[in-house]
């Protein structure tokens, strides 16, 4: 009855003009399109890439009738944000009759180059932290090679150089491989070098460090995924007594993640982790702990609001070398405080929690969080802040919550 | 004049072949009323990559040309062009078909076969001014619409069959997919006359 009316609209002796050319109705010819999408399903690998707008419309597809013209225009909007060679699309058969399943599958280019800038940070008391990365991908192998110099992340500055290989699909897509080289250089806070001094507590300063990280990821499922490797790190002590030492640890990290975007307004995203990084001398460590660390961000999202709250929390058994302890004070991390005065050498345990409130643009956030070592008793502290973001870029202002003279910190940066 | 001598229809038979090369594919010709059909059960083109992004639920457009000509590459002196979309239903595992061009119409639940010989049989080019006697060669050209094309041929005042006749006077891009076949030569004196309308398909 359907092709009956179809054919009736597009033969129609009104669709014919004076030069003979028929008008075109918007008539769908795809004879799936008298199916109701059922899912539609993206690779994981690319989902966190694609804009939170085109996974909105992605979704609403569901419910839907099958469209042609519809799931062309995603594709090909999917294919303009991740940059890829093709999206192709798969129709398949749904579980209930009558309703199919999307199936959109990514082709990379077979050869792409990019220069990136994954981190430019203004901190008002730890100065400028950059990251810049040239990229060449071919086919499902990806290389990169980049400069960094970052006061930020750690209790040390560290400076140098770092490069990745990556192959994204090692006989499956959810096997993915990742060998790292960095070759940093230190520079240490004179409140880290005079606490260095004092404590036994913490492995002592390194005026170099090489770091080597073979590791694979398998996804378990569509949400889990388990990583494996090892983490081969050596750093040189500094003068008079110098001398090389190293912290070669077993890595794992499970993480689960997992994003709900049904019919009504809102959207949730829940990601959890656990990772493990554990020296030890049968891996000709010189130094053997273990470092735990448990991660949990809820998000929810309606419209222009989003509130966010993570949680982090780290152990740290035995006599981890500084680049191993927690730091919080940091742009990303109780934001406001300066992590000199908290704990100039790190902590072993830390405790945190942020929650993030943003409209549009506007974003505010409260801080919480705590760092000591073993024997120490914790303290909580506080911080509040403002800011825009938009596009990767950042502006924030922050404020400790404590008693007598407030330094507010300022912060502005992209991609991060 | 108009006299075909045995050495020359010797020298077409021979010589056709080797023209064409071995990609063309032999076509029968029957006269419908007053149109040329052809039938070619043996010419498939849902195959390969088209016959892949069909089963992936997609729809493929073919643009055909079907053009006579009074030698073997001489240029065509008739000629019809139509468009075809093809998908294939995914829980029925059958094809549907639907005619875009000059004429219009949609089948459905067809297998492949007969998907294919009902878009063949969609092409007609009428014999009005072709003589009696007059060998003529009939030549089936079929592409998968490529989707730079795609933009003008199709646009909002519907198909643009200039643009048909130009895709066709220029040759397919290296990564399209395309099908031909010819018959000849063929004079309509030797053409048995079918009852109009006595379709196949």
């Amino acid at each position: 009855m359907k092709y009956a009316l179809i054919s009736l609209l597009i033969s129609g002796a009104s669709l014919w003009g004076g030069n003979q050319q028929p008008i075109l109705q918007p008539v769908e010819f795809n004879v799936n399109s008298r199916y109701t999408v059922e899912s539609v399903e993206v690779p994981r690998e690319v989902e966190s890439r694609i804009s939170r707008g085109l996974r909105r419309d992605l979704q609403r597809l569901i419910g839907q009738k099958f469209n042609t013209q519809a799931l062309n225009d995603l594709a090909r909007r999917m294919r303009e944000e991740l940059n890829v060679r093709t999206v192709s699309q798969k129709v398949l058969r749904g579980k209930a009759p009558d309703h199919v399943k999307v199936v959109l599958e990514v082709a990379h280019k077979r050869a792409e180059f990019d220069l990136s800038v994954p981190k430019f940070l203004y901190h008002s008391s730890e100065g400028f932290s950059t990251a810049v990365d040239g990229n060449v991908i071919l086919g499902n192998n990806r290389f990169s090679a980049g400069l960094v110099s970052d006061g930020d992340e750690l209790a040390e500055r560290y400076a140098g150089v770092r490069a990745r290989y990556e192959n994204r699909k090692l006989g499956s897509d959810r096997v993915h491989l990742r060998f790292e080289f960095d070759s940093y250089h230190q520079q240490w806070n004179r409140s880290t070098v005079n606490a260095s001094e004092a404590s036994a507590a913490a492995g002592g300063l390194y005026r170099s460090r090489q770091n080597f990280e073979p590791l694979a990821s398998v996804m378990l499922t569509k949400t889990l995924t388990l990583s494996f490797g090892a983490g081969f790190q050596r750093f040189d002590t500094p003068l008079p007594a110098a001398r090389t030492q190293s912290a070669n640890a077993a890595i794992s990290n499970l993480r689960y993640e997992r994003r709900i975007e049904g019919w009504g307004a809102d959207q949730h995203e829940l990601e959890a982790g656990y990772s493990l990084r554990a020296a030890t001398r049968i891996l000709n460590s010189d130094f053997s702990y273990a470092r735990h660390r448990w991660t949990v961000r809820y998000s929810v999202t309606r419209g222009r609001h989003s509130l966010t709250d993570e949680a982090i929390a780290g152990l740290i058994t035995g006599r981890a070398p500084l680049f191993e302890r927690y730091v919080l004070g940091t742009s990303s991390m109780l934001r406001g405080w300066n992590k000199y005065d908290l704990d100039p050498l790190g902590g072993s345990r830390v405790a945190y929690n942020s929650l993030d409130y943003r409209y549009g643009m506007f974003d505010v956030f409260y801080d919480t969080g705590a760092i000591w070592d073993a024997g120490q008793d914790a303290v909580a502290r506080h911080s509040l802040g403002v800011g825009l973001r938009k596009n990767g870029f950042m502006v924030a202002m922050a404020f400790p919550v404590k008693g007598g003279r407030v330094t507010p910190t300022f912060m502005v940066g992209m991609n991060y | 004049m108009d006299i075909v001598t045995r050495r020359w229809w010797l020298m077409a038979s021979f010589g056709a072949p080797l023209t064409l090369g071995l990609a063309a594919q032999s076509l029968g010709v029957r006269l419908d009323g007053d149109d040329l059909r052809i039938v070619a059960p043996q010419f498939h083109f849902l195959t390969g990559k088209s016959l892949e992004k069909l089963k992936d639920g997609a729809s493929v457009a073919f643009l055909a040309q079907l053009s006579l000509s009074p030698e073997v590459n001489a240029p065509a002196i008739k000629r019809a062009v139509d468009r075809f979309i093809v998908s294939y239903d995914v829980w029925e595992e059958k094809f549907s078909v639907t005619q875009t061009g000059m004429e219009r119409g949609t089948v459905t639940h067809l297998s492949s076969t007969a998907a294919e010989a009902w878009c063949l049989d969609r092409l007609t080019v009428g014999i009005e001014g072709l003589a009696p006697n007059k060998p003529f060669w009939i030549r089936l050209e079929l592409r998968a619409e490529d989707a730079r094309d795609q933009a003008g041929v199709v646009g909002d005042a519907g198909i643009n069959l200039t643009r048909l006749i130009e895709i066709f006077s220029n040759p397919a891009r290296a990564q399209q997919s395309r099908w031909e076949g010819i018959a000849g030569p063929v004079r309509l004196m030797d053409l048995k006359r079918e009852r109009r309308g006595s379709r196949s398909g």
